[in-house]
């Protein structure tokens, strides 16, 4: 975003690819989670399938302006589960959202400053977005369900 | 004195035991992970490197403070708890992931033996379940310097909590750039889990109304 002239380094343009990747994913997804609700379930799946636009446009300007050729979105993506009504389709907006935190948090482990920030800008978004949709909270919000939680019992 | 042979020493040192408190496997694990960046920075460029000695690793600084600021909402929010039976069944789910917060930011920290500090002195909440944490009383006035100030009463308390927990996560995003990879990548997590809880808070705020 700051007006990077050299190519990025590897890790940083993988990391921002998966980013990218992520926010494709999460905007053909939202098309089919918005399909299956009304009122003000689908407004927030609008507004929050407006939002991952915006970082994917984002997220594109960045590579380019960098020398890098941005991932281009599939045609089409595997849904994880059928949807076919509206908790089908929340709970796919929360995988949707799952998935791009975890994306956002691989930005956070390097060490350009202004690359973990954006990182955590990303995981909090998306954060956000999930609980709202899962309709509680998560301990650790980006890292894969059970990878830092303490074994019990 | 070959890089290998100064790999060999920080292993030795790390994984020795005699300075070690008795942590976990990951935290040795963690603490090597540490360690090899910081030869890379200084241990293969020869003798010129050694003008100018590395900085310590900031990690253990960022990590007693994120410990500190986790015990002080624990207290926090345990002390709204025990006030407040209304809003407790709220709170608890959001009060039990702070103690998983502080499970995981205490398991990063190693710990020398003989060394009295706030890290050491208190039983690792990883070690117990949320209830036997209740039971204890944890975050009561005798828990030291974790506790939980002057906590307002009511609806005020939920605003209150809010603030700390919007505050924490600020100040989480704020150290990002001074930890090591592994302890930003929790830290952010930990950030984004504390911002979802304002909003979780003011739902807390509707049910107890009820």
């Amino acid at each position: 975003m700051t007006g990077t002239t050299a190519p990025a380094a590897g890790a940083e343009v993988s990391a921002l690819q998966a980013a990218l990747a992520a926010e494709h994913a999460a905007v053909y997804g939202y098309g089919v989670v918005g399909a299956h609700l009304t009122g003000a379930a689908l407004a927030a799946a609008t507004s929050d399938w407006v939002a991952h636009q915006v970082a994917r446009d984002s997220l594109e300007a960045m590579l380019r302006s960098s020398g890098t050729q941005p991932v281009a979105a599939a045609v089409a993506y595997r849904i994880p589960h059928p949807v076919r009504n509206s908790a089908g389709a929340m709970s796919l907006a929360v995988t949707l959202e799952d998935r791009v935190a975890t994306a956002y948090l691989g930005l956070v482990a390097l060490p350009a400053t202004a690359i973990r920030e954006l990182g955590a800008r990303g995981v909090v978004a998306a954060a956000v977005r999930a609980a709202s949709w899962r309709g509680k909270t998560v301990a650790f919000p980006g890292f894969v369900a059970g990878a830092l939680s303490p074994a019990r019992r | 004195m070959t890089c290998l042979d100064s790999a060999e020493e920080i292993e030795r040192g790390l994984a020795g035991g005699s300075v070690l408190a008795d942590r976990t496997r990951r935290a040795v694990l963690a603490a090597t992970a540490v360690g090899l960046p910081l030869l890379a920075v200084s241990g293969c460029k020869g003798v010129g490197a050694l003008a100018t000695p590395p900085k310590p690793a900031p990690d253990v600084a960022v990590l007693r403070s994120a410990i500190a600021a986790e015990e002080v909402m624990i207290a926090r929010y345990d002390a709204v708890i025990r006030r407040s039976a209304r809003l407790a069944r709220g709170l608890r789910p959001l009060r039990d992931e702070h103690l998983l917060h502080l499970a995981q930011l205490r398991s990063r920290l190693i710990v020398p033996l003989g060394r009295a500090n706030a890290a050491s002195a208190s039983p690792s909440v990883s070690g117990r379940t949320l209830h036997e944490h209740e039971a204890a009383g944890h975050g009561s006035a005798g828990h030291g310097s974790a506790g939980p100030g002057a906590v307002p009463a009511g609806a005020a308390a939920i605003s209150f909590l809010q603030a700390a927990e919007r505050a924490a996560a600020a100040d989480l995003l704020r150290k990002l750039a001074v930890a090591s990879p592994s302890l930003a990548q929790l830290m952010a997590s930990v950030a984004a889990s504390e911002t979802t809880h304002v909003a979780a808070l003011s739902a807390a705020r509707g049910a107890g109304r009820l």
